[in-house]
């Protein structure tokens, strides 16, 4: 065998393998980072995300900084509970029942405070719940649980404060179409998660 | 030392060797049990709505005559279609058979070809009831030809978002009808949508 050919076998054979991750969410990246992507990249949790952040940017100041607090509170109770391994299968299903509510919300263009308030300790709990990597160890699903937790409440500011700075007819008009969207969007995924799970059994 | 000979061999050694190399860059796995024909991803969903036609028709014309009717329908009426379609959907999913759903999409093409073609205004509440109920049988049929698969709120993104868009391409032509000419391109694509779905009907039937 020539040592051309030797380099060249083993050349393709790297080429052909992919990296043996131990369930790893997203393959590559672990850590912070990995939580920060499991965040962002799910979208039922992006979607969720982006939603609550429309429905608390409407709220004039003071209770829009409430509904981000209360947020944060139940993102943070969320994560202990999943740090310790609580678990809440049921936890994708409130999720995208309280994105389908808020699509409905902006649809309406109706938020009351205490509903916002509401939806987002819902929101909060429910995102943090369903966050569990699966990760090697107890150290590594921590550093994710931080990275999920800190990328849902900078996307949540990032996206309530964009949105609040939005004034007039166009944004309000443009809110309805994509709450509609976002309801149809729960509501078409909640039903088939639904069926699935009756179908399984 | 003749340079050019003693690279030659060099060179086709090397060839000959990173020419696997080349091909197994370009390899992709073999899986068993893809989905074919189905892809349950953002673009299958996107495509689901607009490759059917008697589909593409009705939520254009939900767009027409939304332009047609003005403010608030313009924006109403998109509004109202996607949760009316959502809720038929998930009835669909569900495997609850609704009776007469290809005669319920061919008559809504027909009808909401009609309102435009005829210039019709009713009051909003009727439009918005009259959408609302032509989208129970849109959203069945989806509903029913969803592919459960893991990937579902990518396939319903894209598939609502396309539905949207259909709403938005038909406001888009529809605002020609502020203009004289523009109008009468307007409801000649009602009519023209109205006689698509005379054909469809006569199919179904």
């Amino acid at each position: 065998m020539t040592s051309f050919f030797r380099i060249a076998l083993i050349a393709c054979l790297l080429v052909v393998t992919t990296p043996a991750m131990a369930h790893a969410p997203i393959a590559g990246i672990g850590g912070v980072l990995g939580g920060v992507l499991h965040a962002l990249l799910i979208p039922e949790h992006a979607l969720s995300l982006v939603a609550l952040g429309l429905v608390v940017g409407r709220q004039d100041h003071a209770p829009r900084r409430w509904a981000l607090l209360i947020f944060t509170v139940a993102l943070i109770g969320g994560l202990v509970a999943t740090a310790l391994k609580i678990e809440a299968p049921m936890a994708l299903d409130v999720l995208l029942l309280a994105t389908g509510i808020l699509g409905l919300l902006m649809a309406a263009a109706w938020a009351p405070p205490i509903l916002a308030w509401l939806l987002s300790v819902l929101i909060g709990l429910a995102f943090a719940l369903d966050s569990a990597p699966d990760a090697t160890s107890p150290d590594e699903l921590n550093r994710m649980l931080i990275g999920s937790g800190l990328a849902a409440a900078v996307t949540l500011v990032i996206v309530a404060e964009s949105s609040a700075l939005l004034r007039g007819n166009a944004p309000r008009l443009v809110m309805r179409v994509l709450g509609s969207w976002t309801a149809a969007i729960a509501i078409l995924v909640l039903s088939l998660r639904v069926v699935t799970r009756f179908a399984i059994g | 030392m003749d340079l050019k000979a003693s690279f030659r061999p060099t060179a086709i050694k090397a060839i000959r060797c990173m020419l696997p190399l080349a091909f197994a860059a370009m390899a992709s796995p073999a899986l068993a049990h893809s989905e074919n024909g189905v892809a349950i991803d953002f673009m299958g969903g996107f495509t689901h709505p607009i490759f059917g036609p008697d589909h593409v028709i009705a939520m254009v014309a939900v767009g027409l005559w939304g332009a047609f009717l003005g403010a608030p329908a313009i924006w109403l009426l998109p509004v109202v279609f996607p949760l009316v379609m959502a809720l038929a959907g998930a009835v669909g999913v569900a495997g609850v058979p609704l009776p007469g759903v290809e005669i319920g999409i061919a008559v809504s093409a027909i009808m909401l070809g009609l309102m435009v073609a005829l210039a019709a205004k009713p009051p909003l509440w009727i439009a918005a009831v009259l959408v609302g109920a032509f989208a129970i049988f849109h959203g069945h049929a989806h509903g029913a030809e969803l592919p459960v698969g893991a990937d579902a709120v990518s396939f319903s993104m894209g598939f609502v978002i396309a539905t949207g868009m259909l709403h938005l391409g038909g406001i888009a032509f529809g605002a020609l009808s502020y203009w004289p000419s523009g109008r009468v391109a307007v409801q000649a694509a009602g009519g023209i949508i109205a006689l698509i779905g005379v054909a469809y009907l006569v199919r179904s039937l």
